[in-house]
């Protein structure tokens, strides 16, 4: 794990009213790493994803994926230049099927535009094709082979949780960011996918970042890990420093007189 | 009471409701399909009718061309509202598209030059030379009775008109089918989870707004011909609201659905003029016309209450959230 970081965010700031919901925050994630952001309810770190993947802009401060700054691009061309995100409540689509969801999110995909439909079908047919192979590996992996063919509405919520994670995987991104992706997941399928997670990392090279508040979880999964608190980072490091800092106790169990 | 009887008048059911049909297809598409709520679809019915006839009567264009140039012209309004609009909410986009089509129904109205004015296009040539768009039309009409032996006029339309409306439909039933049709379902389930998967959300609006406008276009055409007259108000707001109901009727989502609530709705607004009896012969006709909105109105409302996925459409999505 050398070289520069995938992802770095330096100084971002954003402000909700008089609130600043984060701020100054820097951070680096390194490639190839499993880092997760942890702190307490309301320390920005669904914000933070939001600025990170596009959909929010933030007042001050830049991000760079892979070096390039995608600091206010609009989220579509943050996930085209390979990093995707999931949302912190599980969004199915209703009333598409599972395998659908997934095939959603095939990357570069010549059946997607109109014109190549018209003109190459052949190519857009033989795409769909792989990508419907690829879909079901994904789902396989996240346990819901069984329901490739329901739709999407009738999981439960640890299952949309899964599909969420099976779907940001099939669109091929170097960098995931997860939020909260063990939130309502039942604990035997929660190791498994941990063990998936490490699994993809190991072999395609995949970067994950998530937030997660299953600290157990969290300490024995990352590489390193980022804590936040009240819109600022307070903490980083291997999980090994970051359980003895004081900083780290103080925003979970409040600060000592 | 001859008219129930009349193959007459239920060819001409069969026409109108073939052109909604067309009409209809749009709002499946944009709706149904793509999650926008256009309430000015007539709008691009009137780009289109209007179009045809202008560069038939005043530019001297073959009918056929100023047709197309039409269709053309409706899909381009469709881009050109779209493009400031579309990154809009979908409410306020709804209410920026009743004004659109009020204020083309105005313009229609007040530039004489243009249009006709409220006259309609009679007056394209100016006043005292009754302007005729439709000459093309009629050769190609007596064409196709000729060659396959039709006798009726009306039935020739009929034929013209479904073969055009099916083709639409099983066209629209195909792409939805593809890769593409699956980004528009997607964008209209939850546009934020299509953008973060790299799905340019406001070019498939845009794609989806143009090619309802372009069949709501084609549908002003068909209507042009059928009436060989119209006037700005063939396109009040009401028409517009036809073609929602259609949808809604026949099921959402569903493109088979949309030429069963076509014919459904065109039965019912028919069949409502023969309400003859008590107590609806206690109304005069011209009282009755609006009675037959008040009973379509009820149904509607029956319909979303005990069946809300329409008549063809999935039970089971309706249920989802």
């Amino acid at each position: 794990m050398s070289g520069p970081p995938i992802l770095e965010v330096r100084g971002v700031s954003r402000r909700f009213g008089g609130l600043w919901a984060v701020d100054s925050a820097s951070l680096s994630v390194e490639r190839g790493s499993i880092t997760s952001l942890i702190g307490p309810n309301g320390a920005g770190k669904s914000t933070l994803f939001n600025i990170v993947s596009g959909f929010l802009r933030p007042d001050s401060g830049s991000v760079l994926f892979e070096g390039r700054a995608i600091t206010g691009r609009p989220p579509h061309r943050i996930a085209q230049a390979g990093l995707v995100r999931t949302f912190q409540t599980p969004r199915a689509l209703a009333r598409l099927t599972v395998l659908d969801n997934l095939l959603l999110a095939t990357p570069c995909h010549p059946g997607e535009r109109l014109g190549r439909l018209l003109l190459a079908p052949g190519a857009a047919r033989r795409r769909e094709r792989q990508a419907v192979e690829r879909a079901r590996d994904l789902l396989r992996l996240v346990r819901l082979e069984r329901h490739a063919d329901d739709l999407a509405g009738v999981l439960s919520g640890g299952q949309r949780k899964l599909l969420d994670l099976g779907r940001a995987l099939m669109a091929e991104p170097r960098l995931v960011l997860l939020d909260e992706p063990m939130a309502g997941v039942n604990p035997v399928v929660r190791n498994q996918l941990l063990e998936h997670i490490a699994r993809v990392r190991e072999e395609l090279g995949v970067t994950f970042f998530f937030v997660e508040h299953d600290l157990e979880a969290v300490m024995r999964a990352s590489d390193q890990v980022v804590v936040m608190s009240q819109g600022r980072v307070i903490a980083s490091g291997p999980p090994s420093t970051i359980r003895s800092q004081a900083a780290v106790l103080d925003a979970y169990l409040g600060a000592g007189p | 009471m001859s008219t129930v009887a009349s193959a007459e008048f239920w060819a001409f059911v069969g026409v109108v409701s073939g052109i909604y049909t067309v009409l209809a297809l749009g709002i499946q598409l944009e709706f149904g399909f793509a999650g926008l709520l256009n309430f000015g679809h007539v709008a691009f019915m009137a780009i289109g009718a209007y179009s045809m006839a202008i560069l038939t009567v005043k530019a001297g264009l073959s009918m056929w061309l100023a047709a197309v140039l039409g269709i053309l012209l409706a899909a381009a309004s469709g881009l050109l509202l779209g493009l400031p609009t579309l990154r809009l909410r979908g409410d306020y986009f709804a209410i920026v598209t009743i004004a659109f089509s009020e204020i083309v129904r105005y313009v229609a109205t007040n530039e004489d030059s243009l249009t006709g004015g409220s006259q309609g296009t009679i007056n394209l040539s100016g006043p005292g030379a009754a302007a005729q768009y439709n000459g093309q039309w009629e050769r190609f009409q007596a064409w196709l009775q000729q060659t396959l032996h039709i006798g009726a006029k009306d039935a020739a339309m009929l034929l013209v008109v479904w073969v055009v409306a099916l083709g639409l439909t099983a066209a629209l039933a195909l792409a939805m089918r593809t890769p593409w049709g699956r980004v528009l379902k997607a964008v209209r389930e939850d546009e934020d989870v299509a953008a973060s998967l790299g799905k340019n959300v406001l070019a498939y609006k845009l794609q989806a707004l143009a090619l309802g406008s372009a069949a709501a276009g084609l549908a002003g055409c068909l209507y042009a011909w059928q009436f060989s007259f119209f006037s700005p108000d063939d396109f009040a707001p009401l028409l517009t609201f036809f073609a929602w109901m259609i949808v809604i009727l026949g099921g959402l989502g569903r493109t088979f659905a949309v030429p069963v609530g076509a014919l459904a709705f065109g039965l019912v607004f028919a069949g409502t003029r023969f309400f003859d009896f008590a107590p609806f012969s206690y109304f005069d006709s011209a009282e009755r016309a609006y009675l037959r909105l008040i009973v379509i109105g009820l149904l509607i409302i029956l319909l979303v209450l005990f069946r809300p996925w329409g008549l063809l459409g999935r039970r089971q999505e309706a249920l989802l959230e």
